[in-house]
């Protein structure tokens, strides 16, 4: 007897597993005896894995790129800035009113004295640094924009969202700024909800799963959406933060290279449907309604969508552009077209460089390759962002496991990391804060931990230490303002105080011109001969 | 519900474009340093699938499934290991040539014996290469610490030990007359890089494995459908759940003394690893042998409940099993193994264990580590030859005997694993002085409140390792019994189990390594 063979069903076996494993992307997370079950998928487990991509910097070709292109905004004049009317779509609901400027006092933006504040180092050699202008613009009122580029330290809003909502109760300002339209794996912010479907987006991470002619139009968010008929995002705020719920404006980021329509919504109610032309330029949407929900959906075409900007009608906002895995380098796979085409719709102010935790390594203490690409990176900023100052934010303090079997100890090299980030900023007049010096103040890793600050892997802070570290970081920009204000209202004072000087002198000298007058007068009554006038007066007096 | 349903739209109607899908895929397709592909990878099974498609179509011509399978093997281990692809084809070529002229200088009545010479020199070179190179990488990066230069460590190409090893097998059997050279050059490709044993074994022995490339037609009974399964869903359980979460969740943070610095916490974490270098090592081997049983492939058990063993010849008769098998007949024969008198006999075997530490890495602890084992082997030997009672199994020996000499052997087995995972003496020292002077009670009564599961985990792993053979029978012949539908559950379950796990795992340590121990090695 020919036994039968089994071997088709091994093959028919694998499918049916393949097709049953593919089914565990419907079962959602649950609880079980204290156990989280995540959700898992197959494709998600085989597509989704991070993938580093070394870039490398082109400083020419940047300058090249960047000659060559179109201004995205005519100056009409110089102080105001019009944008072109095909670039700008505008849906004005219900107007927020003007926007009002008030200009902070020294006493609401001072800084806990008591405790110690890691200055901010500024190496700019211009006679008004960028991060002096930068500082000037928070003490005079303006509005601020702030993007924070870093990696998965920042991941999920943490310490920005702390930073983000300290800053904006003292300069004023709302919304949780720059969230992008659909990333390619599922995160978590707190700060604001995002469900998104119908997108294929794409990573600045992983250029290659991205088509050819998409490659160079990544911002510095990394993460850019393409969509086409039924794609929709719908962005929803939260809570979190006081200053978070309910936004006044809202700026959708948008490139639509051929005809297309998309509409918009509020809270899944009031509708309104934007044409869009063909155009190589980026464009922007721009709504100011009440808002707690916005979709956007296309009805027709192809658009790549950046993401939306939240905000309020002043004061600062600040942009989490984290990108898990980045070292800084992948700053040079946007395009530079792109960021400044951004930098010109939303106007950036500062740049906040957040790298070098995956860069540090035990035992290794020369990072000369590093600076010289952070210095690159700094370069590829500023040309970018023509505006902002640039700061470097200095790697964080990291424990690892003592191999004597000890616990854990420092890995001994953040100080030599954070020196090499420091020399770069340096040389480029960039600006520094040494965050490793900032967590030092505040009790160094271990306290982190022992806090609950930190991951027990001591290298991953979470946002309680986000919040700590924040503060920290929130005083160090506070500390110039409130210098600047207080300068600032000290010379008012003593301007005051002149002028009040010069008016009592002025006074004085009133009343000696008046005495002198007066003295004049009665001199010249005394020089005339009046002695019967008196007299009668007198006598009229007595009756 | 809503949320489900977008979810689910978004799975199935997404709209990519076909230019896109295809870059994707592409991407998908190459290699990635970041993500190198394993037989537990979600990747891996759905390559598989589409694998399968095409070998059920060519099975039956024995060289165009020769042919295709071999594609696919170098596929696999390009995705594992990208360009050293070259360098696999580069042995295959050169073992293939001097297999031929080591066979006609056979047949014209020569030893050949320079050009199986030329072969391990070859083969030996790569090696040392490879597993020296980081040695001199690790020196030079210490004396130019923060100098000017800056080296880079090697990356060791995958499995580059197991095929160097089969491939000096091959030619040192063709001159020893056991085979006959193969005739085509991608028999012996197949021979070499057949991509389930391709990373981590078993090596196969080309007199076992070339009438299977030569079979007309591969079939699978349904008792070996039943195996494969078993081995899969056990391999996957043992490999992906307990060694890599007993890994994470104990052995390093216990070492680390992270979990007190008590010598009880000593003894559990060297329990811990003794399991957890055999699930991870025999878990992967299981994967292997059944991946390729289900393909009609018949390859060598690489593992039989190793810390069962009631002497240290039994313990290397079921650890790695094809490793030490050829240990034993090219290393151990070659340097005159035991027909050159008894002091040669013992000093070969203690030769061949501590090459064979070396092997592991350059350094004391794995010295000590092959010198622990060769001067237990030879102790064995000798006890065998002056105590008349002495048995070498422990299958040959009474409840009495086995009992003690079981434990005698797993402590002998367990410490070697301390100068295995030690990182330097030091540490060996400082744990065994933490055992000697500073064990308490408490430090177990400690590890129940702070480590439970991994407890579970290791009490669960051990039961397992020291049920009866006939359970193990048992298991796998129910396996075979329940049918289509069970096994397909089965496997689905054990793959959703280990997606969790691995899920639960990522939260607790930043870097999960993702690839098996022994691919260090």
């Amino acid at each position: 007897m020919k036994e039968r063979d089994y071997m088709l069903r091994g093959f028919v076996l694998t499918l049916a597993v393949v097709v049953g494993v593919a089914l565990f992307a419907l079962i959602p997370p649950f609880e079980l005896f204290g156990m989280h079950f995540a959700k898992v998928s197959l494709l998600e487990d085989i597509v989704g894995e991070e993938q580093v991509v070394e870039y490398s910097a082109d400083i020419e070709r940047l300058e090249h790129e960047l000659a060559t292109l179109e201004p995205c905004i005519e100056e009409v004049e110089a102080e105001q800035v019009e944008p072109l009317p095909s670039i700008r779509k505008e849906w004005i609901y219900e107007r927020e009113g003007e926007a009002v400027r008030r200009v902070p006092r020294s006493e609401e933006v001072m800084p806990d004295m008591s405790l110690p504040i890691v200055a901010i180092e500024d190496f700019d050699t211009l006679e008004v640094s960028r991060f002096d202008r930068f500082v000037d613009k928070l003490a005079s009122g303006e509005a601020a924009r702030i993007a924070f580029l870093g990696d998965s330290f920042v991941e999920g809003d943490i310490l920005t969202s702390d930073l983000r909502s300290e800053l904006q109760q003292i300069f004023g300002g709302r919304g949780v700024g720059f969230v992008a339209c659909d990333i390619p794996f599922a995160t978590v912010r707190r700060t604001i909800r995002r469900t998104s479907s119908g997108w294929s987006a794409y990573s600045v991470m992983k250029p290659k799963s991205a088509p050819e002619e998409l490659r160079d139009k990544f911002f510095v968010s990394g993460y850019l959406a393409r969509g086409g008929a039924g794609a929709r995002t719908q962005w929803s705020v939260t809570d979190a933060f006081e200053t978070l719920d309910s936004v006044g404006r809202a700026r959708i980021i948008l490139l639509s290279e051929a005809d297309s329509r998309v509409e918009l919504s509020l809270s899944d109610t009031l509708r309104y449907e934007v044409e869009l032309e063909a155009d190589s330029r980026l464009r922007e949407i721009y709504v100011e309604a009440p808002i707690t929900d916005l979709a956007i959906k296309v009805v027709e075409g192809d658009v790549l969508c950046y993401g939306v900007s939240l905000e309020g009608d002043s004061g600062v906002m600040i942009d989490n552009f984290s990108v898990r895995s980045n070292n800084g380098h992948a700053i040079f796979g946007t395009g530079a077209h792109i960021n400044r085409q951004i930098d010109e719709l939303l106007g950036y102010d500062l740049v906040v460089l957040q790298y070098g935790l995956n860069i540090m390594q035990a035992e290794r203490r020369n990072y000369s390759k590093y600076r010289d690409q952070l210095r690159d990176m700094i370069a590829y900023a500023e040309r970018c962002f023509p505006n902002a100052a640039i700061m470097v934010m200095g790697v964080s303090d990291r424990w690892v496991r003592d191999t004597q079997g000890e616990g854990y100890k420092p890995i001994g090299t953040v100080d030599a990391l954070s020196q090499y980030q420091r020399a770069a900023a340096d040389s480029c007049g960039a600006a520094f804060w040494n965050t490793a010096e900032a967590m030092a103040a505040l009790g160094g890793m271990p306290k982190f931990v022992a806090n609950g600050w930190a991951a027990k892997d001591y290298t991953h802070i979470n946002f309680r230490g986000g919040r700590a570290l924040a503060e920290a970081l929130a005083a160090a920009i506070r500390k110039p303002v409130y210098d600047l204000l207080a300068e600032r209202e000290e010379m008012v004072r003593v301007e005051e105080e002149r002028k009040a000087r010069e008016a009592w002198a002025r006074e004085q000298a009133r009343i000696a011109s008046i005495e002198a007058q007066m003295a004049a007068v009665a001199a010249i009554v005394d020089s005339l001969d009046m002695g019967e006038w008196s007299v009668v007066e007198q006598n009229g007096v007595e009756e | 519900m809503e949320q489900l349903w977008e979810y689910i739209k978004g799975m199935f109607v997404a709209p990519l474009s076909v230019e896109e899908s295809m870059s994707q895929l592409l991407y998908l397709l190459s290699y990635d340093p970041q993500s190198p592909m394993t037989l537990a990878g979600g990747l891996f099974l759905l390559m598989f699938l589409v694998f399968g498609v095409g070998y059920l179509a060519v099975r039956g011509v024995a060289w165009l499934r020769t042919f295709y399978v071999t594609a696919f093997s170098l596929y696999f281990y390009y995705k594992l290991s990208g360009l050293y692809l070259l360098l696999l084809i580069a042995v295959a070529l050169s073992d293939y040539t001097i297999g031929w002229c080591v066979a006609h200088h056979r047949r014209k009545g020569c030893s050949g014996s320079g050009w199986v010479a030329l072969s391990v020199i070859i083969n030996v070179s790569i090696l040392t290469y490879f597993k020296a190179g980081n040695m001199v990488v690790g020196w030079l990066q210490s004396i130019y610490d923060s100098g000017v230069l800056e080296f880079e460590a090697l990356v060791i190409p995958a499995g580059v030990s197991f095929f160097v090893f089969q491939s000096i097998a091959y030619v040192v059997d063709i001159s020893r007359g056991k085979i006959e050279p193969l005739r085509r050059f991608t028999d012996y490709l197949f021979l070499l890089s057949f991509f389930p044993k391709m990373f981590l074994g078993p090596l196969v022995k080309a007199s076992e494995f070339i009438p299977q490339i030569k079979a007309s037609r591969l079939s699978v009974s349904r008792d070996d459908l039943g195996r494969a399964v078993t081995l899969i869903v056990g391999g996957l359980f043992k490999y992906a759940i307990i060694a890599k979460s007993l890994g994470v969740l104990f052995v390093v943070p216990a070492f680390a003394g992270q979990l007190g610095d008590g010598g009880g916490v000593a003894i559990m974490a060297i329990l811990g690893f003794t399991l957890q270098i055999y699930c991870d090592f025999s878990g992967y081997s299981d994967l292997a042998v059944g991946v390729a049983l289900l393909l009609g492939f018949r390859l060598p058990d690489n593992f039989n409940a190793p810390y069962k063993s009631a002497t240290i010849t039994e313990f290397w008769r079921r650890w790695h099993i094809s490793l030490s098998t050829w240990l034993r007949d090219y290393l151990y024969i070659s340097l005159g193994g035991n027909r050159r008198g008894a002091v040669r006999t013992y000093l070969n075997l203690i030769i061949t264990m501590l090459l064979g530490g070396l092997w592991h890495g350059v350094g004391l602890t794995f010295l000590a580590w092959g010198a622990l084992h060769g001067v237990a082997l030879a102790l064995h030997k000798l006890w065998m030859r002056i105590v008349p009672w002495a048995k070498a199994t422990g299958e040959e020996m009474n409840l009495l005997l086995r009992l003690p000499s079981t434990i005698l052997t797993f402590v002998v087995v367990a410490f070697g694993w301390l100068l295995f995972t030690a990182k330097d003496m030091a540490m060996v020292e400082r744990v065994l002085s933490s055992i000697a002077y500073n064990t308490s009670f408490s430090d177990f009564i400690g590890l129940v409140e702070s480590s439970m599961p991994a407890l579970v985990i290791m009490a669960l792993g051990y039961v397992m390792h020291f049920m009866p053979r006939r359970v193990d029978m048992a298991v796998q012949g129910a396996v075979t019994r329940v049918g289509f539908i069970g096994q397909w559950i089965l496997v689905v379950a054990m793959i959703w189990g280990v997606m969790q796990c691995g899920a639960m795992l990522a939260t607790i340590a930043a870097e999960g390594a993702s690839l098996p121990m022994y691919a260090a090695f």
